[in-house]
């Protein structure tokens, strides 16, 4: 029999994730209702629930082929990310340089200013490269990150040394302790990066935005930011388009965390 | 796991070097390529989003079949991002050869020489007073491309229930008041009237109370006058009274038209463009054209079309905004879809409107143009609008008298103004 | 330098230069970009016209700027200690065998990915002080029920509310990451030797935990002081700009005033103060946060 703080334990647990369920199950509910409207707060019950908003979503937008962009790049800038940021992390940590803490510091200071000022210099930029209106234009922020490197920095110093030290007596050079010792052990880490990278990046609007002219580079929420008119908007159309932007992070998430988990049991040391 | 990543890494590598190579190359219809011996115009546009890209892709049609030496090539953003857009593509010398801007942005565009001027314009086409308003300097700048105005809706049914008669075009504020008055039955959730309070409807009520917003010579502001605060008295009255407060809900987006069609509020200050989404209302509504205070004055919006000064084909540009603006084909198709209306002169072309469905009343649309108001407009026209809202919201909700508010909003201004 | 310097040299170079160089292009570039920027008069539109430090005069004397930087600490010394601790208790519950675990994960962890906007509508529902729930509550037991983000003063706490909620996931997510990497035995040591589940968790779990705290905290605050979205959707700054910060400001400034000058320079004087607050915690850090 399960004892009381188990049980109690259970209980906060589930309450907790019901307040965190109700905006998503509140964009649920107004997507499948008819002329869903967000005035008035959420209800639990539909009447005559109905899939329409989907359908009209899908007749007002290529959603598919905008999905589709959206995945591959979260997917090339995940990659990236965690290519370029495991590395840095590794140098951070691993190797004495001159300078070391002032070059992390540096890539701190990258993220340092927001976002919102630097949108015109690299579009102006991205212009001079002639580069404006391609992938590599929505990509370029995010190749690489300082958020990114700084995590898994953490994760690399909090290994023990004895380990490439070990290595290192039998021969190993650094390539070798960083992609059979080092990299291994920090996926808990490298699945977390690749979350974030993921979702920054899926998520990324003001970039998108301006760098982008032709209709098929468009992403996911740039194609549902059209869905608001000037004066009036359907929300459950709206709604449903968010649905459909949660749902494929909602699983890369869930994939995730089973290395998130996974973690240390597989890798030999406890 | 180990031997994995080693023979991972390499052509992972490979792979992403290859990638990026791949990324820079641009898409097959990239932009600006061009196609032999036709020219190009690229129109970047806000308001065909949300519903009517195919019609502006029907006028596209026309006009390519009327020039078949254009290509026209149309970026359709939404409202709440294109200025955003438009700026940074301005900043980096990308902007379309032609854009849409709405009125109260065109001065700043203007004023900052980013327009071409348009020469030897056919003025016959267009209704007069929206030709002026894109003028500046006595040159004309822009064509309307669009307008539409603000009347006043209202639920019938709620009317007969309460006893009250509805409105006309003859109603004052008073009678706006009184009727509101009587209509509010809060035990219900019934509310007698709605209107923003916001620098919209103020510059409005201002000039409908007879008074000036601008000094004549653009330079101060004039708005801080008795009819300016009777103006704003009476907005701010009706919040709480005859109008659900902020706290209440106003101000989030769909509430207004959401209570409007539930059949719980009987008085709507809104623009035409809610005609279509109130089709399948289950009650009887109609319009009247805006009570007015000492004078009539109804507000009305309109967009035009330009061409960028930075643009390499402006005789094609100004082509297409011409056929944009003012040929048959796009009178029809706005009038088809209920678009916004067409700036034309001739009011035979668009008599059809009259009888295109609900609300029955659809003269007042036209009845309200005979004493319309465009707002005020400064070079720092989205600070002003702000500063003015902001300060309203602040006597609306009880924290500054009207007075103090008014006072301090007209020392904002000027301060834009010097 | 001798040829282990150089072969030691050739290490750094081929570890970093992969995000050195992307990192430089498309982020340094922009940042000293604004920096020249920050000097001139611009509003995007028209050419640029060169003021000298006009624009950094000009916004230390005025008084909204002092507004801004007040509202965003204030919206940092509110939302860090929620959000820290509330992720920080979830990681430690979810790291525990219990049914259904991976699900609860993923439900604390949705909130993180959907958007401001449904967020901010359900927390402005939520706190609508006449019909809202959280009023209702605190009406039945009698507490003051405040006006939330329709009263100046309790605008910002409305929204630290929202964020910290949010972004709990998020935290907690990195604090699962930081436990499983504490090694199973030393727990276990600790536990032979007698001390009880609170003893583990002070002396032995946020020790090995530091790393993870070191990087929540520096991060949090990074992104604290640069904190737009949910302002931008729940009050818009308002009322009467009473929960107005930084980034807001800059963004007002550059895409709908067009003073893109003014935008540049005030982001400078946050780089200033964000760097200042992150040395302090770089410094400090030998103190408290244990390596392996």
């Amino acid at each position: 029999m399960p004892n009381f703080r188990t049980v109690l334990r259970w209980t906060a647990v589930v309450a907790g994730a019901a307040v965190m369920l109700v905006p998503f199950l509140w964009t649920v509910i107004t997507s499948i209702t008819p002329n869903g409207s967000l005035a008035g707060g959420p209800t639990l019950v539909v009447k005559d629930p109905t899939l329409a908003a989907y359908r009209e979503l899908l007749d007002a937008l290529p959603m598919w082929r905008i999905a589709l962009n959206s995945f591959w790049i979260a997917a090339a800038s995940t990659l990236f990310q965690l290519v370029t940021g495991s590395m840095a992390a590794y140098g951070f940590a691993r190797l004495a340089f001159r300078g070391k803490g002032l070059v992390f510091g540096l890539y701190l200071a990258t993220l340092m200013v927001p976002m919102q000022v630097l949108v015109v210099p690299l579009f102006i930029e991205m212009k001079t490269l002639n580069l404006q209106d391609t992938y590599l234009s929505l990509l370029a922020p995010s190749i690489a990150s300082a958020f990114g490197v700084f995590l898994l920095r953490q994760a690399v110093e909090s290994l023990p040394r004895d380990l490439d030290e070990a290595a290192t007596i039998d021969g190993a050079g650094h390539l070798r302790i960083f992609t059979t010792i080092v990299l291994p052990l920090i996926r808990p880490a490298l699945a977390t990066v690749a979350v974030f990278a993921f979702m920054g990046s899926w998520n990324s609007f003001l970039w998108p935005l301006v760098v982008i002219r032709s209709p098929e580079f468009m992403t996911l929420p740039l194609g549902l930011s059209t869905l608001q008119g000037q004066f009036t908007t359907d929300w459950d159309v709206v709604m449903a388009g968010s649905v459909f932007s949660i749902l494929p992070i909602a699983v890369v998430y869930l994939f995730a965390q089973r290395h998130i988990i996974a973690g240390i049991a597989h890798t030999g040391i406890k | 796991m180990r031997s994995f990543v080693r023979r991972a890494a390499v052509p992972v590598i490979a792979g992403l070097v290859l990638a990026l190579a791949a990324c820079s190359q641009g898409s097959a219809t990239r932009a600006d390529e061009p196609v032999a011996g036709k020219t190009t115009v690229r129109y970047m546009n806000f308001s065909a989003n949300d519903g009517h890209e195919k019609d502006l892709d029907a006028i596209k049609a026309a006009f390519q079949t009327a020039n078949p030496d254009i290509t026209v090539q149309i970026e359709t953003l939404p409202y709440a991002d294109y200025f955003t857009k438009l700026q940074t593509a301005v900043a980096g010398g990308t902007a379309g050869d032609a854009f849409e801007l709405n009125y109260e942005n065109f001065v700043t565009y203007t004023a900052n020489g980013s327009l071409a001027e348009l020469k030897d314009v056919d003025a016959a086409p267009y209704k007069a007073s929206l030709l002026e308003a894109f003028k500046a300097d006595g040159k004309q700048y822009g064509l309307p491309a669009s307008f539409s105005n603000v009347v006043l809706f209202y639920n019938k049914d709620l009317f007969k229930a309460a006893g009250v008669a509805p409105p006309t075009a003859s109603w004052t504020w008073a009678d706006e008041q009184a009727a509101a008055t009587k209509l509010t039955n809060k035990g219900k959730g019934v509310w007698g009237d709605y209107q923003p309070i916001s620098f919209f409807e103020f510059y409005k009520a201002l000039a409908q109370a007879g008074g000036e917003f601008l000094a004549p010579d653009k330079k101060s502001s004039t708005f801080n006058s008795d009819a300016g605060r009777k103006a704003a008295e009476f907005l701010v009255a009706k919040a709480g009274k005859t109008m659900p407060t902020e706290a209440q809900g106003a101000g989030t987006p769909d509430f207004d038209s959401k209570l409007f069609k539930d059949g719980k509020l009987a008085m709507w200050h809104s623009g035409i463009w809610m005609f279509s989404g109130l089709a399948d209302a289950k009650f009887d509504w109609d319009i009247a054209v805006e009570p007015g205070d000492t004078t009539k004055a109804s507000a009305m919006f309109t967009n035009g079309a330009v061409v960028s000064a930075a643009s390499k084909n402006q005789a094609a540009a100004q082509k297409w905004v011409t056929f944009l603006t003012s040929s048959d084909d796009m009178v029809k198709a706005r009038l088809a879809t209920s678009w916004e209306l067409p700036p034309v002169a001739d009011t035979d072309k668009v008599a059809s409107y009259l009888t295109a469905g609900k609300p029955a009343n659809r003269q007042a649309v036209f009845d309200s143009l005979d004493a319309t108001v465009l707002p005020p407009v400064i070079e720092r026209q989205q600070e002003m609008q702000d500063a003015v809202t902001k300060e309203l919201s602040a006597a609306a909700a009880g924290r500054k008298d009207v007075a103090t508010a008014l006072a301090d909003a007209q020392k904002a201004v000027d301060k834009l103004l010097s | 330098m001798n040829r282990r310097g150089w072969r030691n040299r050739g290490w750094v170079l081929f570890f970093l230069l992969p995000s050195a160089i992307p990192l430089v292009l498309f982020t340094a570039v922009p940042m000293v970009s604004s920096a020249w920027v920050s000097l001139h008069r611009w509003n995007l539109i028209s050419p640029m016209e060169w003021v000298g430090l006009d624009n950094y005069t000009e916004l230390l004397r005025d008084p909204a700027t002092r507004d801004v930087f007040a509202h965003t600490l204030l919206y940092c010394a509110g939302y860090l200690p929620l959000v820290f601790a509330g992720g920080l208790g979830l990681a430690l519950l979810l790291n525990q065998r219990m049914p259904g675990r991976a699900f609860f994960r993923a439900a604390y962890f949705l909130p993180v990915v959907t958007s401001w906007v449904v967020v901010a509508l359900v927390w402005k529902w939520l706190l609508n002080p006449s019909s809202g729930l959280v009023n209702s509550l605190l009406g039945a037991l009698g507490a003051p029920q405040p006006g939330w983000w329709t009263d100046p003063a309790w605008a910002l706490p409305a929204v630290i509310l929202a964020s910290a909620w949010k972004d709990l996931g998020f935290v907690m997510v990195i604090m699962l990451a930081g436990l499983q990497a504490i090694p199973q035995d030393v727990l276990e040591a600790a536990r032979t030797d007698g001390a009880s589940a609170w003893q583990r968790f002070w002396r032995v779990t946020l020790p090995l935990l530091s790393p993870s705290t070191f990087f929540v905290v520096v991060i949090s605050l990074i992104n604290g002081f640069q904190v737009f979205d949910q302002v931008y959707v729940m009050t818009g700054g308002g009322p009467s700009g009473s929960s107005q910060v930084v980034v807001g400001q800059i963004y007002d400034l550059t895409f709908r005033y067009g003073r893109a000058g003014e935008a540049s320079a005030l982001s400078w004087i946050l780089f200033a103060v964000i760097l200042l607050i992150t040395a302090v915690q770089v410094r400090g850090q030998r103190r408290w946060v244990h390596y392996a």
